[in-house]
C-alpha cells in the first residue's frame, strides 16, 4: 500500500466514494465524494498529537471510542489515526464521536496541540469529477456476523472471538501487543478453533469461504507456540489446497495440535465460572465429545460487502447466486465482466487468499494495459441496430438487452451503442415493431433458411 | 405401402450452446435423427414468436429450441427471455388447436452431446406420432 | 354522471390546456380535444374509443402540454401499460375517471368496471363503482375442449375475418408505427380470410402482458369473432406465469423483457 501511496502515476483518493458511474468503455465520466477528515491532509504530518490530547483519550491511556482496526477489542479516541500503518499517514476526526461536531461542546485540545495548523472543523464534504477509459472493482469483502447463528455463543462470552478479532490479539500492534490473552488477562490453557462458522452451512452460506482453514492452521500453530495451550482444531474438511499448504498440515498435526473432524452443534458457556464448553461429534472415533476450553476463536465466513447491491448497480455488475459479483465466464474470463471496461480484482469476485488475489489482481491489471495498448475495442460484427423511423420508443428492447447497450436518444428513439452491443439478438426478438436488426442474423436470412431448409427431402 | 411420415423439425440451436452441443454429438458418431434442420442463432434470446410461427407455416411439423442453461447463457441472460416466451407461444398454439408439444424448449450445453441426441430423438418420435402439421393448419403459403 | 364529469371536466379547463374526450355533433361522435370555453353539451361518454392512443399522440407532439382524460377503468388500465412503455407521460396527465354502469360491467364481462386511480399522481374518479363480473363462461369451457375441437372452433372464426384490422386499430394498447400484421415475411398479404393462425397469434403475442380487457376489439370485430377468449386465456397464464396482471400496478416493469432476477417466473407452464 505504501508503494501505492508513493507511485508517480497513482492518485489515491483517500477517505472517498464513487458516486456516480456514466459513459462506456474508454469513456467513462466518474464522480466521486471526497468525505471531510475536518484535517487538512496537505498540512497533517500524521504525528498523532491530536490523538493523544483528544479528551476522549480519557487520560492515563484509557481510550473510548471502539477501534474499527481492532475489531472492537482495543479502542481509540475521536482524532485518531487508524493504525501505524496506514496510507496516507494522516488523522481524522471521526464524526460520530467528536465531541464538537456531535454536540458542539469541547474545548478542542486537538487544535491547540496541532503544530501545523491543519485542524478544521468546518471542512465540507467536496467531489470530483474525471474521465477514466476503464475500471476496476476490487471492493473485496466483509466479515460475515456470527450473532446470527446463537449455536455458537457469539456475544454471550467475551472469549469466544472470530478469526479476525483472533489477528488483533495476536498482532504486535494490536490492543494486547500479541500476547494471547482471554478477557480477564491470562493465557489460556485450552483453547478451540472452529472451522467453516457461516460456510458450508445452509442456514448461513453454503459456499466455501476457501482460505479459512489455512489461517486457522496459522492461528493454531501460533496460539501453541506462545502459550503451550492444548489447541483444538475442529473442522469438517481440511482444505489445504495451495503450494507448501498440505505440508503446513502435517506439522501443525506434529506440534500436537488436536484435529477433531466434525461441526459443533454448540457452545456454551458457564455462568458462574465463565468456562467455554464446546460440544461436537468427532465423526472419525464416532464419539461426541463435550470440550472445556477457555477460548474459542471461530472462524466466520467471509460474504459480499453490505452495500454490494449499491456497488453493482454503479458498476453496472451482476452477481452470481452466491452474491459475489459476476465474472465474464467462470473459468475462461475471471477478471471481465459483461460491461466492457468493468474489471474486477480480488474477492470482490469471490472467496480467494493472499497469492491468488494478487494473481487475479495482476490479471485484471494487464486486461486494463491490453485494453489502452490496443487503443481500439473490438466490437462483434454481428450487433443490433434500429431503424428510427419504424422505433416507437416503447423501451422493451432496452430492458431486453443484457449489457445496457440501448438507450433512448433525444429524439425518444431507441440508440444501440456499438461499443456495448454483444451481437446476442435479444433486443431482436422483443421489439413489436420489427424497428431493430441484429446484422447478419437478419429475420430475413433466417426466414430464407427456415424455408430453404424446409424444402429439402427427407 | 406409402412411407411412414417422417416429421421436419426446425431446431434453432444457439451458437455458444446447443449449436456447439450438435456438433459434439455428431463428431461424437451419437445418432441423432436426420429430421432435424438446425438454424444457428447466436442466443437463444433471437427467436421471437413471429419466426416460430412462420417456421409452422412453413411446413415444419415440429420446432425445437435449444439454448444455453439458465446461469449459462453465452450473453448472461439473454436465454432468460426465451424461458419466459416460449411456454407462453405453446400455449397460445394450444388454445387455438395447434398441439403445443409441436414446440419445445430446453437447454443443452456445448458438452451435453448424448443430451443433444436424446432431446432430438425423443421430440421426433412426439412429432411422429402427432402427424403432420398440415393436418393442423395450411402450410406453405407464400412459400 | 354524465353532468358531474362535464362540470369537472369545464373545472379543470381552466387549469389544463386540453381533455381528451369524444365529442357528438350532428355529424357523429369521434375523439376531440376539449379546450376551455368550448361547448361542454358535445361531451359524451359512448361509444367506446381507444382515447389513450389519442392522449399519447397529442403528448408526443405537444411536448410541454398539460392534458387531461376522461376515462374508464379499462382505459385507466391501458394508460398504466403505455406509460410503463414511455407512450404517455404521466406527469402531464390529469385523470378524470368514470365508472361504467352495471349493464356496461355485464356486456364486457368486466371484472373491475371503475377507474383505479390511487396510483396516479393526479386524478379524480366520478361514480359508484358496480361490483365486477364474472369472466365469459366460454373461456372455461374452452380449457376442456379436445385439440381438434378447438381447432375447429377457431378454424370456423376466423375463417370469417375479413383483415379489417379494427380490432388492431382500436386496441388501446397497440401504438406501433410500423405493424407485424402488415410485414409480409409474417403474414402473408393478399389472402383472405387471412391465413390461420400466423395473423391473429401475432397480434395475440403481442398482446401479452399488454392487454387490460376493455374488449373493444371484440365489439368492434364486424365479424363477431370472440377474440377476448383467446385474450382471456393468455392473460391468465401471464398471471399464472409471471406473476403479472397488465394495468394492474403502475411500477411493475412489462416482466417479458427482464431477467428472472427482476421478473420472476412464478411456476412453469405445461
Amino acid at each position: 500500500m505504501m508503494d501505492v501511496g508513493r507511485h508517480p502515476n497513482i492518485e489515491l483518493l483517500d477517505y472517498s466514494e464513487v458516486v456516480k458511474v456514466q459513459g462506456y468503455v474508454g469513456n467513462f465520466d466518474v464522480q466521486v465524494r471526497r468525505k471531510p477528515r475536518y484535517i487538512h491532509t496537505d498540512l497533517c504530518t500524521g504525528c498523532g498529537l491530536c490523538a493523544e490530547a483528544c479528551v476522549l483519550h480519557g487520560g492515563k491511556g484509557k481510550l473510548l471510542v471502539p477501534s474499527e482496526f481492532d475489531e472492537g477489542m482495543g479502542k481509540r479516541a475521536a482524532a485518531y489515526i487508524p493504525f501505524a500503518q496506514a496510507v496516507p499517514l494522516k488523522a481524522t476526526i471521526d464524526p460520530n464521536s467528536c465531541l464538537w461536531l456531535v454536540k458542539g461542546k469541547c474545548s478542542k485540545k486537538c487544535e491547540e496541540v496541532c503544530g501545523t495548523g491543519a485542524i478544521d472543523f468546518e471542512m465540507e464534504e467536496t467531489y470530483v469529477d474525471f474521465k477514466v477509459g476503464s475500471i476496476i472493482v476490487a471492493t473485496g469483502f466483509q466479515m460475515w456476523d456470527p450473532l446470527k447463528l446463537p449455536d455458537y455463543g457469539y456475544g454471550k462470552s467475551p472469549n469466544i472471538i472470530t478469526g479476525l478479532e483472533f489477528e488483533r490479539l495476536s498482532n504486535a500492534g494490536g490492543p494486547t501487543e500479541g500476547e494471547i490473552l482471554t478477557a480477564e488477562g491470562i493465557k489460556p490453557e485450552k483453547v478451540a478453533i472452529i472451522h467453516c462458522v457461516g460456510s458450508r452451512d445452509e442456514r448461513a452460506h453454503s459456499y466455501c469461504s476457501r482460505f479459512c482453514c489455512m489461517y486457522s492452521l496459522k492461528q493454531a500453530h501460533q496460539i501453541k507456540e506462545k502459550t503451550n495451550a492444548e489447541v483444538y482444531s475442529i473442522y469438517m474438511d481440511m482444505r489445504t489446497f495451495g503450494k507448501d499448504y498440505e505440508e503446513f498440515y502435517r506439522r501443525n498435526r506434529e506440534e500436537g495440535i488436536q484435529f477433531i473432524q466434525g461441526r459443533p452443534s454448540q457452545v456454551t458457556v458457564d455462568p458462574e465460572t465463565g468456562k467455554l464448553f464446546v460440544e461436537v461429534e468427532d465423526i472419525l472415533l464416532n464419539q461426541v465429545l463435550e470440550l472445556d476450553v477457555d477460548m474459542v476463536v471461530l472462524a466466520t465466513a467471509i460474504e459480499p460487502p453490505k452495500n454490494a447491491d449499491e456497488i453493482a448497480s454503479k458498476f453496472g455488475l451482476g452477481r452470481t447466486p452466491d452474491g459475489w459479483f459476476a465474472e465474464a465466464h467462470p473459468k475462461l474470463r475471471p477478471v471481465e465482466t459483461a460491461t466492457a471496461g468493468v474489471f474486477l480484482a480480488g474477492c470482490a469476485q469471490g472467496p480467494r487468499d493472499v497469492p491468488d488475489t494478487v494473481a487475479h489482481a495482476g490479471a485484471a491489471a494487464s486486461e486494463v494495459v491490453r485494453l489502452f495498448n490496443q487503443g481500439e475495442v473490438t466490437i462483434s460484427p454481428t450487433i443490433a441496430e434500429v431503424n428510427p423511423e419504424k422505433c416507437v420508443g416503447c423501451g422493451e428492447c432496452i430492458l431486453s438487452c443484457p449489457y445496457t447497450a440501448i438507450k433512448r436518444n433525444a429524439d425518444d428513439k431507441a440508440e444501440v451503442n456499438p461499443a456495448l452491443c454483444q451481437g446476442c439478438g435479444t433486443c431482436v426478438a422483443a421489439c413489436l415493431s420489427g424497428a431493430i436488426t441484429a446484422l447478419h442474423f437478419t429475420d430475413e436470412e433466417i426466414v430464407a433458411q427456415i424455408d430453404g431448409l424446409l424444402q429439402l427431402p427427407t | 405401402m406409402s412411407e411412414p411420415f417422417e416429421p421436419k423439425v426446425i431446431a434453432f440451436l444457439c451458437n455458444w450452446c446447443s449449436y456447439a452441443g450438435a456438433d459434439n454429438a455428431g463428431i461424437s458418431r451419437i445418432p441423432s435423427p436426420a429430421n432435424i434442420l438446425p438454424i444457428r442463432v447466436m442466443c437463444s434470446g433471437r427467436v421471437s414468436p413471429e419466426m416460430i410461427l412462420r417456421a409452422f407455416r412453413s411446413g415444419a411439423d415440429g420446432v425445437l429450441v435449444l439454448g444455453c442453461h439458465i446461469g449459462d447463457c453465452h450473453y448472461i441472460d439473454g436465454n432468460h427471455r426465451t424461458v419466459k416466451r416460449i411456454p407462453l407461444l405453446r400455449n397460445l398454439l394450444g388454445y387455438v388447436g395447434i398441439n403445443p408439444n409441436r414446440l419445445y424448449l430446453d437447454w443443452v450445453s456445448s458438452a451435453e452431446a448424448p443430451k443433444f441426441a436424446k432431446v432430438t430423438n425423443e421430440f421426433v418420435n412426439t412429432l411422429r406420432e402427432l402427424g403432420p402439421i398440415s393436418e393442423e393448419i395450411k402450410i406453405g403459403v407464400g412459400v | 354522471m354524465i353532468e358531474e364529469i362535464r362540470t369537472q371536466v369545464a373545472k379543470q379547463l381552466q387549469k389544463l390546456d386540453g381533455i381528451v374526450g369524444l365529442r357528438q355533433t350532428n355529424q357523429g361522435t369521434g375523439p376531440f380535444l376539449f379546450r376551455d370555453g368550448d361547448d361542454l353539451n358535445q361531451l359524451v361518454l359512448e361509444p367506446r374509443y381507444p382515447l389513450p392512443v389519442v392522449l399519447s399522440k397529442l403528448q408526443k407532439q405537444f411536448r410541454d402540454a398539460n392534458f387531461g382524460i376522461v376515462a374508464r377503468g379499462c382505459d385507466v388500465r391501458a394508460l398504466v401499460e403505455m406509460t410503463k412503455r414511455l407512450q404517455i407521460d404521466s406527469d402531464r396527465l390529469y385523470l378524470i375517471g368514470f365508472t361504467c354502469s352495471a349493464e356496461q360491467a355485464k356486456m364486457c364481462y368486466c371484472a373491475d368496471p371503475f377507474p383505479a386511480i390511487e396510483q396516479w399522481p393526479k386524478a379524480e374518479m366520478i361514480g359508484e363503482s358496480v361490483t365486477g363480473v364474472q369472466p365469459n363462461p366460454l373461456v372455461e369451457k374452452f380449457k376442456t375442449m379436445s385439440w381438434e375441437d378447438r381447432r375447429t372452433f377457431w378454424h370456423q372464426q376466423f375463417q370469417k375475418c375479413i383483415k379489417c384490422y379494427g380490432c388492431r386499430d382500436i386496441c388501446p394498447v397497440c401504438f406501433c408505427e410500423a405493424c407485424s400484421l402488415e410485414d409480409p415475411q409474417w403474414v402473408e398479404p393478399g389472402l383472405l380470410a387471412p391465413e390461420f393462425p400466423t395473423f391473429h397469434l401475432i397480434k395475440a403475442i403481442h398482446m401479452t402482458t399488454r392487454c387490460v380487457s376493455c374488449r373493444q376489439c371484440e365489439l368492434a370485430c364486424p365479424s363477431e369473432i370472440p377474440l377476448t377468449v383467446l385474450y382471456d386465456l393468455i392473460r391468465e397464464d401471464v398471471s399464472n406465469l409471471i406473476g403479472y396482471i397488465p394495468g394492474a400496478d403502475l411500477e411493475a416493469a412489462p416482466p417479458l423483457s427482464l431477467t428472472l432476477s427482476d421478473a420472476p417466473m412464478k411456476s412453469d407452464l405445461v
